[in-house]
């Protein structure tokens, strides 16, 4: 009896294991091709045979200074991190006010109702709108106009998320604070921000990824124009009359790998962000 | 203004802290709040209202200036009339069934397979999540480079074993599985942290137990977990269901919507009339059906919730 059930165990195993190694290659093929792709010249490419022979000329035909690659790589840097630097900044302050110093409620009622409705709203609704108030502001085209779409499409999330940490921390410690003197702001600045840095952590790293992905926002607010993100110059190869395969594997290379490397590394903190940020966007 | 506000405050505190010092943290918490409110205001409530505004209304474009007429519901009659409009549903309601039910059937196992496994369970684990990570646009360079007639992987496999190349995209059928293979593939990895985050939740002394009294991991499986875990997956499937229906930038570059409009989800088709036919009326029209449509959808959900919650 004992023996059976043992040898019955094994064999379960064996065939869950095999199953999670298919899906494990499943996953990665897509990303494995691209990088293969990328490194072959597109005379290998295009042979109906495989045929592998390793190239750098993709590479370096997109960092040729006639090609904008460079500059819409600098060009999402600068998205990236400034939507970061501002959602975190307005996060800050915004999740530190709702955890702990009870706002009125006709000032936080409306930020949970549009906080929780602006997720479920799909971007190319709000297309029109958006262009709209980018014109008047003249941000039409401009970096500044998508790091500003980035924040606002960012901020609900990260907003509950940080407030969500101030919440773990006892409001004894503000208290204690408060009752030696301590002013409002030195008190958030030195007492309660650096307890709450983990998870800005968590939360900057998922809202840089929302935001060097972003895509449809880039492409109607900057026409391809100067200011164009680098998945909106990976849509135009994409999109040209004769696709030149290796250049476009080379840069969804340079799009993707550094992300999935950071995920590989990082994984802890994005897991916490992913599963907090889809559950409150 | 914020500075003065808070030395006031520090002030009364230290003096005596009573209803003063609470108004002063009051005024603090609105001053603290209110980037987000005037950022609200300016890029969701104004597109909001704007989208409002603009269903019932005609509007032109002449030299580049904008002329709008009210022409009440005009816009609204159009969308039954409109056989690209309820195709577009139709392909975005059976993309959206397709791509919720498979997402949650592969996550929800892959969470329990890795949980129980011994040899891959780091790894996996790992791994699993990198999809999620990758830019939709990336994904679809990716996908796009397996299913192309030329250069994909897939041909190449059958040209190795002496097949003719197939044309995946080019077919209805073809494009709308391999639509739909993409999203599940990039999206699985979402159900799976969850779920995954859920198991870890559950108390294994209940388990346990289950297995004393004889009951087989399959039995534990069907009778246990996924019972405990039904709260969750239903989260997760409201969120996928908003997901699928906001779906824009993989068909985009994948499919572009066809052939013959078999991909053309409603995202796709509310650009289109957007961008290429311009008729700014009618596409908000059809884009507020379908923010309210999502509107209730997740406010059924979540007065189911409460009311499930309360009985318990």
């Amino acid at each position: 009896m004992t023996k059976v059930k043992i040898v019955q165990k094994s064999k379960i195993n064996f065939f869950l294991e095999l199953s999670i190694l298919i899906a494990i290659i499943a996953t990665l093929i897509p990303i494995i091709w691209i990088v293969i792709l990328a490194f072959l010249p597109n005379k290998s490419i295009i042979n109906s045979s495989f045929d592998f022979s390793f190239w750098l000329g993709n590479f370096r035909l997109l960092l040729d200074p006639s090609q904008n690659f460079v500059r819409q790589i600098f060009n999402s840097l600068t998205i990236t991190f400034g939507t970061m630097i501002l959602t975190l900044a307005i996060g800050a302050g915004s999740g530190y006010s709702l955890s702990k110093l009870k706002p009125p409620k006709w000032a936080t009622t409306p930020v949970f109702i549009l906080a929780s409705f602006l997720p479920i709203v799909p971007p190319i609704t709000l297309v029109p709108g958006i262009y709209a108030t980018l014109t008047n502001l003249h941000l039409l085209g401009s970096i500044t106009g998508l790091i500003l779409i980035n924040t606002v499409f960012n901020l609900p999330f990260a907003i509950l998320m940080i407030k969500s940490y101030f919440d773990q921390i006892p409001e004894e410690l503000r208290e204690a604070a408060l009752v030696d003197g301590a002013p409002e702001r030195k008190i958030f600045f030195s007492v309660l921000l650096p307890l709450a840095k983990p998870g800005f952590g968590a939360v900057g790293i998922y809202v840089a990824i929302m935001a060097w992905n972003e895509f449809l926002m880039g492409l109607i607010m900057t026409t391809g124009g100067k200011a164009a993100p680098l998945t909106v110059g990976i849509a135009s190869l994409v999109q040209d009359y004769e696709i030149t395969f290796g250049q476009m594997s080379a840069a969804g290379f340079v799009a993707a790998i550094p992300i999935i490397v950071l995920t590989a590394v990082a994984s802890r903190q994005i897991v916490s962000g992913l599963t907090a940020g889809a559950v409150k966007s | 203004m914020k500075g003065n506000q808070v030395m006031k405050d520090a002030e009364v505190t230290s003096r005596s802290r009573g209803s003063n010092s609470l108004s002063g943290r009051r005024a603090t918490s609105i001053v603290a709040l209110l980037p987000f409110l005037v950022f609200l205001a300016v890029f969701a409530v104004y597109p909001l209202y704007e989208l409002f505004r603009l269903s019932f209304m005609e509007t032109e474009v002449l030299d580049g200036e904008f002329y709008s007429a009210f022409n009440g519901l005009a816009n609204f009659r159009k969308i039954p009339n409109d056989p690209l409009a309820i195709n577009a549903i139709k392909v975005t309601l059976l993309f959206t069934t397709l791509c919720v039910i498979l997402t949650l059937v592969a996550g929800t196992a892959g969470a329990i397979l890795v949980n129980s496994s011994r040899i891959f369970k780091k790894v996996a684990r790992n791994i699993f999540v990198w999809p999620a990570v990758v830019a939709p646009v990336v994904v679809s360079v990716m996908w796009l480079l397996i299913l192309d007639p030329t250069v994909g992987l897939i041909n190449k496999i059958m040209h190795s074993l002496g097949h003719e190349p197939q044309i995946w995209l080019n077919s209805k059928t073809g494009a709308f599985i391999s639509v739909v293979v993409v999203d599940v593939w990039h999206w699985t990895p979402i159900v799976f942290l969850f779920i995954y985050a859920g198991l870890n939740g559950i108390n294994l002394e209940i388990l346990e137990a289950g297995r004393v009294d004889g009951a087989s991991e399959s039995q534990i499986v069907r009778r246990i977990i996924l019972p405990i875990l039904m709260p969750t997956i239903a989260v997760i499937a409201i969120l996928r269901t908003i997901m699928s229906i906001k779906a824009f930038d993989e068909m985009y570059l994948l499919t572009k919507g066809g052939p013959q409009n078999a991909t053309s989800l409603i995202s796709l088709h509310i650009r289109k009339i957007f961008v290429e036919v311009l008729d700014f009326g009618y596409a908000s029209a059809l884009s507020l059906c379908i923010v309210i449509a999502l509107g209730l959808i997740v406010g059924i959900a979540y007065s189911l919730r409460r009311k499930n919650r309360s009985r318990k």
